[in-house]
């Protein structure tokens, strides 16, 4: 038999393309499409790939359990590239899928943010790990957030301090980016309302290489304890051996990066003695044990909020799509906010109206070098 | 007063840094007429070398330290034959471009293998500092402050005293003209590249147990060494040592005394006031007699 040139391309072309049609024909109706945008590539790809790591733990878990609606689960990953017109791009292509029913997003606030407009636009449920309180204060109905927002932490940060560490004169150390600003913001309005408006209020450039003045105000403001934002672990860590040296050792109370572990590396025995709020503890409930060691039986290594609020985004979107009866955009939102004491890794999800699923952190301390889980403190407004 | 004394120490303490950097900077100006931008990520690669050799496979700390700046000394000659060398005859203009562009490289190298994570690498000393009266003096700060010292000296002895001193001096301030009486300059540059890798090496070992091992450590540092070699004159060794000092206090007490948050403001406004109303910098005649 001979082959004309014409028989012979579309032949190729049917070729190619029969695998492609025959994958979509098969997708169709077998499976349940959940997109995923995250860093692969860029600065922060090796968080990225715990972010998969909890989701695709929570899949696994979803699928063995019978699925959704009858079906398995299915997660479509596009990178974001660590960068905002990265996700953008990548949420495009995963919206350009029809038969993907909803998509987690990112934890940077900023990327968040990047991508917002088109969400509204693709009006499907996107999960995210954020913590801007603008997320999903801003009218936008289609964000759900899996970790708690930037109000609470500067609230349970100053609630800890007052309350439960008794103290009253606070000075607060804060970087003067965005997120810094913002903290400090909250944590002066938090403690005004509790009547210990702060005696000091102080801002630094990140990246800075010393923080001799910022400790001798520290010093000289006579405060009894110490509230901080810090952007980057570095910056913590020479400001916390600064303060060590020069004799200063209130107690000290902050945002997330005092208990991080890069942090209690590089700072070392600086940091003992302080207090964090952190999204994720592992001893905080019976949930975040229970994912730990799945976690750990899965990856041999230990989770973090990294990790576990893309895992709990699967199992309750999962869980409310099964609710909801139905791959509706609107039926499954409706069934997301109607979640209520859902015992996550994170925390007791307890969704409002806003789409805010957590209204608290926990409280975690640095036992020479360790960190363990200390309280939870949750507000109900 | 106790105050004061306290930040003088720190800002001295920071101000050598700049002045170890600008050092290098001022040495390769010298040599070839050209800025080099990638000296800042010369003092991370040496650092990072520092944390391969000491921390991870654990060797000891005074052999680590030999072999990084070994290390460091190799990287010179690369550096110079794959960065200055190939564009020499041009003008300055490619050679500061692969500077930068040599920069971008080595920061997204080490981005690669070592990840975005900081390192810590331990000082040299077991105690971290003294209280000497009111003022704490931090033990990497007051090695740093000494080395400073013994540089100062040594370069002056090196430049001066010796041949190879000369010769190096000579070559930066007359190419053509070394190279009629017999002097061997893209030796002499090598020379330079090599020293310079070393000195930056120098820094960036002896400051990363005091701001960590981290991708941005060198430009950060970079920047401000720019800034003080630019106040201090720029090709003038005494000037990048006096510049770097003088932007360390005063950015210091800037900070202490106006404002914390525009700290890296005073290191800038003192750099446009120069640029301003002494372009040449403090010691700026005797890079105009040079000329």
């Amino acid at each position: 038999m001979k082959l004309t040139r014409r028989e012979f391309s579309a032949g190729l072309a049917a070729g190619l393309a029969a695998p492609a049609l025959m994958r979509s024909a098969w997708a169709q109706g077998a499976t349940i499409k959940i997109g995923m945008c995250v860093p692969v590539t860029g600065p922060a790809a090796e968080q990225g790939l715990w972010a998969q790591n909890g989701a695709k733990l929570a899949l696994a878990a979803v699928n063995k359990a019978g699925g959704v609606l009858g079906k398995q689960v299915e997660l479509v990953i596009e990178d974001d590239q660590t960068t905002n017109p990265g996700i953008v791009l990548a949420f495009s292509k995963l919206a350009a899928q029809s038969d993907i029913v909803a998509f987690l997003g990112s934890i940077r606030s900023t990327q968040v943010q990047a991508m917002a407009p088109d969400v509204i636009k693709v009006g499907k449920p996107v999960m995210i790990g954020g913590t801007n309180p603008d997320l999903t204060h801003s009218g936008n109905p289609w964000l759900f957030r899996f970790r708690p927002n930037d109000n609470y932490s500067g609230r349970v940060i100053a609630d800890f301090g007052v309350n439960t560490l008794g103290k009253k004169k606070w000075a607060i150390v804060h970087s003067t980016d965005a997120f810094g600003t913002a903290g400090g913001k909250a944590l002066t309005e938090a403690l005004t309302k509790l009547g210990a408006p702060p005696v000091l209020d102080q801002g630094y450039a990140n990246q800075s290489q010393d923080f001799t003045p910022v400790v001798l105000a520290v010093k000289q403001s006579g405060a009894d304890v110490l509230g901080t934002y810090f952007t980057f672990e570095n910056d913590l860590g020479i400001f916390a051996r600064q303060l060590r040296q020069l004799g200063v050792n209130i107690p000290w109370v902050g945002s997330p990066s005092v208990v991080a572990v890069s942090s209690t590396k590089l700072a070392g025995p600086a940091l003992f003695g302080t207090y964090g709020v952190a999204d994720f503890a592992e001893d905080s409930s019976d949930a975040a044990k229970a994912f730990g060691k799945a976690y750990r039986d899965a990856y041999k290594t230990a989770p973090d909020n990294q990790s576990a609020w893309p895992y709990d985004a699967i199992t309750i979107l999962s869980a409310a799509i099964n609710k909801a009866g139905s791959t509706d955009p609107n039926k499954i939102r409706d069934a997301i906010l109607a979640t209520q004491k859902f015992a996550g890794a994170e925390g007791e999800y307890n969704f409002d109206k806003n789409g805010d699923g957590l209204h608290g952190y926990n409280v975690v301390k640095n036992d020479k070098g360790k960190i363990v889980y200390d309280k939870h403190i949750d507000f109900n407004d | 007063m106790d105050l004061v004394l306290q930040l003088l120490f720190t800002g001295i303490g920071i101000g050598a840094v700049y002045a170890l950097v600008a050092l290098g900077f001022v040495l390769i100006f010298r040599a070839t007429n050209v800025v080099n931008f990638a000296q800042g990520e010369f003092s991370m690669v040496a650092a990072y070398l520092m944390v391969v050799f000491s921390v991870d496979l654990g060797w000891p700390y005074w052999l680590s330290f030999l072999i990084a700046l070994a290390g460091m000394a190799l990287f010179g000659v690369i550096f110079n034959l794959g960065v200055y060398y190939p564009l020499r005859n041009r003008t300055y203009l490619p050679v500061i471009i692969a500077t930068i562009g040599a920069s971008i490289l080595l920061s997204n190298s080490v981005l690669a293998i070592y990840g975005p994570q900081p390192q810590v690498l331990q000082g040299w000393f077991d105690t971290p500092g003294i209280q000497l009266g009111p003022v704490y003096l931090d033990s990497q700060y007051l090695l740093i402050i000494a080395v400073t010292i013994l540089l100062v000296l040594f370069n002056f002895w090196f430049f001066e005293k010796t041949l190879l001193g000369k010769k190096l001096q000579a070559t930066s301030q007359d190419k053509e003209m070394a190279s009629l009486l017999g002097i061997s300059v893209s030796t002499m540059i090598m020379i330079t590249f090599i020293y310079s890798a070393v000195l930056g090496g120098l820094a960036g070992i002896l400051v990363a147990p005091v701001l960590f091992v981290s991708i941005q450590m060198g430009s950060t540092i970079a920047l401000k060494a720019f800034a003080a070699t630019i106040i201090g004159g720029f090709g003038d060794v005494a000037g990048a040592i006096v510049g770097g000092l003088a932007l360390g206090v005063i950015e210091t007490f800037g900070a202490a005394y106006v404002s914390v948050p525009y700290k890296d403001g005073f290191a800038f406004l003192v750099l446009i006031a120069f640029l301003v109303f002494r372009p040449q910098g403090i010691f700026g005649e005797r890079v105009a007699e040079k000329a």
